[in-house]
């Protein structure tokens, strides 16, 4: 069995906006294979913990360690190692859905992408859009593409903000078993989720945030 | 029983009686409601709106004063002028603003409508059994009407600042004016039959004529041709001008009346919410936003395009990639064209030595849209954060493409630089060239700078005013990218060697392009302070505790 080595490791995390404390003293520890489900009601902290996780917005106090380097959003290390799809993913108005991801796999340096892009458009079920502006897709086909990006790249670490959203329940029955197989290969994977097929099936290990309501 | 037993009984109905047959509501009726219920909720009106906002009000007279006392000087002075190059002005300028102004009335009429309506009236008035047309009857005649005072001013601006006289800047204000408005009117009735090759093939050859007659001036100036009979007919031709005008009005008002029953629901609502998006975003003053939602508009518009394959890796990949959107979407590529004439214009109209600044203001304008890529890059961090390399290095793959096409207009605009008007400054080639690649390099960087503006952080400080709180980055936000122009030109304008410019340039484009990575080093500078007070606050309980101890 291969060594599991340390991808994610966060230490006394704090956040609060104003008076309001969203989380303090986070400690977490993600290895390669592992995949930590956050759950928790509305409001919880999930989006800001898992923002402050890649970047995104700025941990009061604590530290975020990816594969060893302090977490900036700016390395590009970091972003060779983390694909992420959180809220704030942006699109090319004029670039079709296969030229995004073509262009995301080139980036990273994948040669010879058709192939891998084919097969994730097939698996996203975007193919017949595969030409269309991202402007004219709808909201759940805006999500599967966003879900697409991480998926045509290298990646060591995945982070998914309620990646569930807007997906139907096919969707949702692929995208179980995606992530399912990604953690078997050996990819770590922290996500935030309300839905439970998809924390059991996908999760090895399950954090509560906040207070459960009462 | 259960419901779910019922036998078939239990669904029997009773025939309700025949219903009163109900009169609908005129639409005069409706707008009035609306217009009174709108009016209940206002806490004050205009007269208490602009006394509390009198500064505005009084700022706002006091510049509408400078700028006329400002023209009138300036047609005064010009009216003087007997050179080849200030007579094929006259002649040709309100030619070229009459052919820019209808172009530009019809493309924003087609990019809005122009008759348009709010989702709220889609959803609760264009839905109800009364008459569409009259309904919309009053969107189009203040549409027609306001494009007819936006083209009366500029007709007006641009022939007395010609120097032309006072019944000539009336006749092109006039002819410009009902220009605009039958434009304006001819894009509603293309709207009204769903069709609009018509419009938009009148926008192009309007838009070419424009540059035409800006080519003509320099052509004039430099002596190529002369103006011949325009530097006489000028009034003739301007009255000819206004009686095609009306008739066209005439003609597609009538039309645009008559099909305004047909527009479609979803057609109106989406000009409504465009028009709302926008204004949203100039509230905010985010002028960045408003042309991110027209960017978005067109490409829905396109929807579906025949996907390229990319090439390359890494950082050449993105660049390959900007290269085919602009071949996708070529207009901002012609525009950038039609500019290379504004510092040949400008030097035939005798004004060398502000040729820099109109040509960089110009090439400014023009390279916005070249870096549509730079603006979703930057404008938020999703994107850019799936891609293997830092921010500079993204930037400066988003704006090769345009700075090619940059160098490409600084030798395209040299020759103009040489000076061949009447009384321009003459200048060497090393100089002309030095001169013309400041100048592309000012408007190139004033681009970057507005593109990758951020929004106005409303949780920022707030300044106060006589109008109410706001936030500095309201107003600076206003005049990014016109700094950068200005700045960098300057030294051309003070008549300094231009590597005085080039230096400027060098130094803007440093921060402008690492100004996120500044930003990440603010974060690491905040990180280090948040660890030294760590380390204050422990050596602090440390040394509390010994003392406890020692007690």
């Amino acid at each position: 069995m291969a060594k599991r080595t340390t991808i994610l490791k966060v230490t006394g995390l704090r956040r609060a906006f104003g008076p309001n404390t969203i989380f303090d003293k986070f400690n977490l520890e993600v290895r390669t294979g592992e995949a930590i489900a956050l759950t928790g009601r509305n409001g919880a902290g999930k989006s800001t913990l898992l923002r402050c996780l890649v970047g995104a917005d700025r941990p009061d106090d604590g530290n975020v360690q990816v594969c060893g380097n302090p977490m900036s959003e700016t390395s590009p290390e970091i972003r060779r190692d983390v694909a992420t799809v959180i809220d704030d993913l942006d699109f090319f108005p004029d670039l079709s859905v296969v030229e995004h991801l073509d262009l995301l796999a080139r980036a990273h340096g994948i040669a010879d992408p058709d192939e891998l892009v084919d097969d994730v458009l097939e698996e996203v079920q975007l193919v017949p859009q595969s030409g269309q502006l991202p402007g004219t897709l709808s909201s759940g086909q805006r999500r599967r593409l966003a879900l697409a990006t991480a998926f045509v790249r290298p990646r060591k670490l995945l982070i998914l903000d309620e990646p569930e959203q807007r997906l139907d329940s096919e969707g949702l029955t692929w995208l179980s078993q995606r992530l399912k197989s990604e953690r078997q290969k050996g990819l770590a994977i922290v996500f935030a989720s309300h839905e439970p097929e998809l924390v059991d099936s996908v999760a090895t290990r399950v954090i509560q945030l906040g207070a459960p309501r009462g | 029983m259960s419901s779910l037993e019922a036998g078939a009984d239990d669904f029997a109905y009773h025939e309700a009686p025949e219903p009163r047959a109900l009169t609908p509501a005129s639409p005069r009726e409706l707008k009035q409601l609306i217009k009174d219920w709108r009016a209940g909720r206002a806490t004050r009106n205009v007269l208490q709106a602009m006394s509390d906002a009198y500064v505005a009000v009084f700022g706002a007279v006091m510049i509408g004063a400078m700028v006329v006392n400002v023209v009138l000087k300036a047609q005064r002075t010009i009216a003087q002028c007997s050179s080849a190059s200030c007579l094929s002005a006259r002649a040709i300028l309100p030619w070229a603003a009459f052919a820019a102004i209808v172009a530009i009335a019809l493309a924003t009429s087609r990019l809005f409508g122009p008759v348009l309506a709010s989702a709220a009236e889609g959803f609760w008035l264009l839905d109800a059994p009364i008459s569409r047309a009259k309904l919309l009857r009053s969107r189009l005649v203040g549409a027609v009407l306001a494009a007819f005072l936006g083209g009366g001013v500029v007709g007006a601006l641009v022939s007395a600042l010609t120097g032309s006289g006072m019944v000539e800047v009336l006749v092109w204000s006039g002819a410009t004016a009902l220009s605009a408005a039958a434009s304006v009117a001819f894009a509603a009735a293309q709207q009204g039959v769903e069709r609009h090759v018509l419009a938009r093939l009148a926008a192009y050859v309007f838009g070419v004529l424009g540059v035409g007659a800006l080519f003509s001036v320099v052509g004039v100036a430099a002596g190529w041709f002369s103006a011949g009979l325009l530097d006489n007919v000028g009034i003739e031709l301007g009255v000819i001008m206004i009686v095609a005008s009306a008739l066209v009005l005439l003609v597609s008002a009538v039309l645009a009346g008559l099909r305004l029953n047909r527009i479609r629901r979803t057609r109106l609502v989406s000009g409504g919410a465009l028009v709302s998006g926008i204004s949203g975003a100039f509230f905010a003053l985010d002028i960045g936003l408003a042309r991110d939602i027209v960017v978005e508009r067109r490409a829905i518009e396109r929807g579906h395009v025949h996907p390229r394959r990319g090439k390359g890796l890494g950082l050449e990949a993105l660049v390959w990639r900007e290269w085919q959107r602009l071949w996708r979407f070529p207009q901002p590529m012609v525009v950038l064209a039609g500019t290379i004439v504004i510092p040949y214009a400008a030097d035939a109209l005798g004004m060398s030595t502000l040729t820099p600044v109109f040509a960089a203001l110009a090439l400014f304008g023009a390279t916005i849209p070249l870096l549509g890529g730079l603006r979703v890059l930057t404008r938020t961090g999703g994107l850019a954060r799936c891609l293997p390399f830092s921010l500079a290095r993204i930037k400066l793959a988003s704006i090769a493409v345009p700075a090619i096409l940059a160098a490409i207009w600084a030798v395209a605009t040299t020759p103009a630089y040489l000076g061949f008007g009447d009384g321009a400054v003459q200048r060497t080639v090393p100089d002309a060239s030095m001169m013309a690649v400041a100048t592309a390099a000012a408007g190139l960087l004033a681009a970057v700078r507005w593109t990758q503006a951020k929004g106005v952080d409303f949780g920022a400080p707030m300044v106060a005013s006589q109008a109410g709180a706001f936030p500095p980055g309201l107003v600076t936000n206003l005049f990014r990218g016109f700094d950068v122009c200005l700045l960098t030109t300057a030294p051309m304008l003070l008549g300094l060697s231009p590597f005085w410019s080039l230096g400027i340039a060098a130094i803007a484009a440093t921060i402008l392009l690492n100004s996120m990575d500044a930003e990440a080093l603010r974060a690491r500078q905040a990180e280090q302070q948040k660890q030294l007070e760590a380390q204050k606050k422990q050596r602090a309980e440390a040394s509390a505790a010994a003392k406890q101890r020692k007690r």
